[in-house]
């Protein structure tokens, strides 16, 4: 007569529960995999009107991975997984060695592995956008500093993509990746897409590229000043601030032909003079505060991503724990289908 | 123009495999395996071409895709005749050959440019090569089991829905693998490199999830059914429509980081 704990532990290692398990999985994926994602729920009233967003605000189907149950169910199956996984394994040793079959084992506990990479990664995972022009820099989490030294962008004839890089200096704090590394020399690096720089506890990955337009500001001295959209300039009563093109200019200077530097349209400035606050709109040649708007410039800007991900190493234990046992489990039948 | 040819060919090969079905003494069909053989050189011929041409491995964009995947099945085709558990077998290459004419006559449709064209930087990663071929080469296995599962429901005798049975797990068996590294893994590892992100439930990524989790519902629930279970079978077939739902389906109905595919 088997105990309760017996019946529980035989349940929870069942296959038969794991089917079930991998079949709602599958089911919760379908339904993330067919009703959009993070959505308002405004969005679902208007695609999905009557019961449709109902149902999915209801049954949380605008957030099918986060939600409460198949978070419930990914839990279960992993208690299936490894309880199954246990007592396989101690059934296994039991056996004499040459009748051990460790290629499932071996899959599984990869498979335990990953989710526990993957919860790491899901908790602890952080992602810091960076835009940076030449000769700019920005904070790293180790206290160190990037800087843009410089960036390379190629198209092919028909206007696509061909490849986009830059080119970083790292400043104290952090150690430069492997001098193996051809990719770099002293402490300058080349971050490309594909090709993320390596460091001690995070990554940068270069993730976009686009020309921005800048206004040139020159001062009473003939001094030039470039603002990006967002960027100000200090005036003794106040500031100049660059708020953005206006329309006009903005649909000339996506014109693919002409120097940009022409551009007779005006942009749009936030003027503070003593404590008052005014939005104007001024054309080249024209004065703003003490400066002269004198023009507009191309200005590259890269875009890159600074991750930290403390689940990476077991993610990466769990793949290549997978893939073995995966192989190791299925290998002899390709040998008996070849045979 | 190489891919219209080797289209013809396996036009040619599914005519006598046609004639051959309908013979009644059991003779071998010689001819049929040789000139898919020869339609799989012929497409692997045009990959290579492609590749010389956008230096870089062809496999890129839907036309390729469906030409990668063409090639392999027609190159399965011919080696099922050397497997000891699909020689002798008239319907199942048949079957099998019938999925690689649709994959090549999607090809030639306005639904896969064929316009030669260099891959974009997101693209230019040994680990897609890896993700690509490997999925696609899972795949083609998966057809097989996908013919094999529908002749084990439709056998009359339970001699014959055994040895469709045989077929249909050894198929998925072998293919398993190499979906599961090619599919998720170094997918996910391409994801990593290129966007520092392992998995981001991307329309296609979810899809290739449910193809994984249809087929590992399968290998286990053929653990613990019932022999003459129809679902098992069912399973298998439900895997490879999702197979190609994911392909197809996703590109054009769902958005997602997949969408140039």
């Amino acid at each position: 007569m088997k105990s309760s704990f017996d019946k529980i532990y035989d349940a929870l290692r069942s296959v038969k529960l794991a089917v079930v398990l991998l079949v709602l999985l599958a089911l919760f994926a379908i339904a993330g995999g067919i009703v959009p994602q993070g959505r308002t729920a405004d969005f679902y009233r208007l695609h999905y009107p009557g019961a449709g967003s109902d149902i999915i605000l209801t049954l949380d189907l605008d957030h099918v991975f986060s939600s409460a149950l198949f978070l419930l169910v990914a839990a279960v199956f992993a208690l299936n997984l490894t309880i199954c996984t246990f007592h396989r394994l101690t059934g296994e040793f039991s056996k004499p060695r040459g009748k051990r079959r460790h290629g499932p084992d071996i899959l599984h506990v990869g498979l335990i592995v990953l989710m526990f990479g993957g919860i790491l990664t899901a908790r602890a995972r952080t992602e810091t956008a960076i835009n940076l022009r030449r000769g700019e820099s920005a904070d790293l989490p180790d206290g160190s500093k990037i800087v843009l030294v410089d960036m390379h962008y190629e198209q092919y004839p028909d206007g696509r993509p061909k490849s986009w890089e830059s080119t970083v200096e790292i400043h104290n704090g952090s150690s430069p990746a492997p001098a193996a590394d051809a990719q770099h020399s002293a402490r300058q690096f080349r971050v490309r897409v594909n090709s993320p720089l390596r460091l001690k506890g995070y990554s940068i990955y270069q993730q976009n590229w686009h020309n921005e337009k800048q206004v040139v500001l020159k001062d009473a001295t003939g001094t030039s000043l470039a603002l990006e959209p967002g960027a100000r300039a200090a005036t003794k009563e106040g500031f100049v601030l660059f708020m953005t093109l206006d329309d006009a200019a903005q649909a000339n200077a996506s014109a693919p032909e002409g120097p940009s530097a022409a551009f007779p349209q005006g942009a749009i400035f936030l003027l503070e003079d003593k404590g008052k606050r005014t939005v104007v709109r001024v054309f080249p040649g024209q004065s703003i505060g003490p400066f002269t708007f004198d023009g507009y410039i191309d200005q590259s800007v890269s875009g890159l991503a600074v991750v930290s991900d403390r689940g990476y190493p077991f993610v990466a234990a769990g793949f290549i724990l997978v893939i073995l046992g995966v192989f190791i489990t299925y290998i002899r039948k390709l040998k008996g289908m070849l045979a | 123009m190489i891919a219209t040819i080797a289209f013809g060919l396996l036009i040619v090969s599914l005519i006598i495999q046609i004639v051959y079905l309908f013979k009644k003494a059991g003779g071998q069909d010689g001819v049929s395996p040789w000139l898919s053989l020869a339609a799989g050189v012929l497409l692997l011929v045009e990959i290579v071409r492609r590749s010389i041409a956008i230096r870089f491995v062809a496999l890129t964009g839907m036309f390729e895709s469906l030409i990668f995947l063409a090639c392999a099945l027609a190159f399965l085709i011919f080696a099922l005749r050397y497997f000891k558990s699909t020689k002798g077998n008239r319907v199942i290459p048949f079957g099998a050959t019938i999925i690689a004419l649709t994959f090549l006559a999607l090809a030639s449709s306005p639904l896969a440019p064929s316009e030669v064209k260099p891959p974009v930087p997101a693209l230019q990663s040994g680990w897609l090569v890896l993700h690509v071929a490997f999925s696609f080469i899972g795949e083609v296995f998966f057809a097989v089991g996908f013919v094999s599962a529908i002749l084990q429901l439709a056998a009359k005798s339970e001699e014959k829905r055994q040895e469709y049975d045989r077929v249909t797990y050894t198929s998925i068996a072998v293919g398993y693998p190499i979906f599961t590294a090619g599919a998720l893994i170094f997918g996910a590892i391409w994801a990593e490199k290129a966007w520092g992100v392992w998995w981001s439930w991307d329309p296609k990524e979810t899809w290739a999830l449910i193809t994984w989790l249809t087929y590992t519902a399968y290998l286990h629930f053929r653990l613990v059914r019932k022999s003459t279970s129809r679902l098992v079978p069912a399973l298998v077939i439900i895997g490879f429509v999702i197979a190609m739902f994911t392909f197809f389906g996703v590109n054009f109905l769902l958005s997602g980081l997949h969408s140039y595919s």
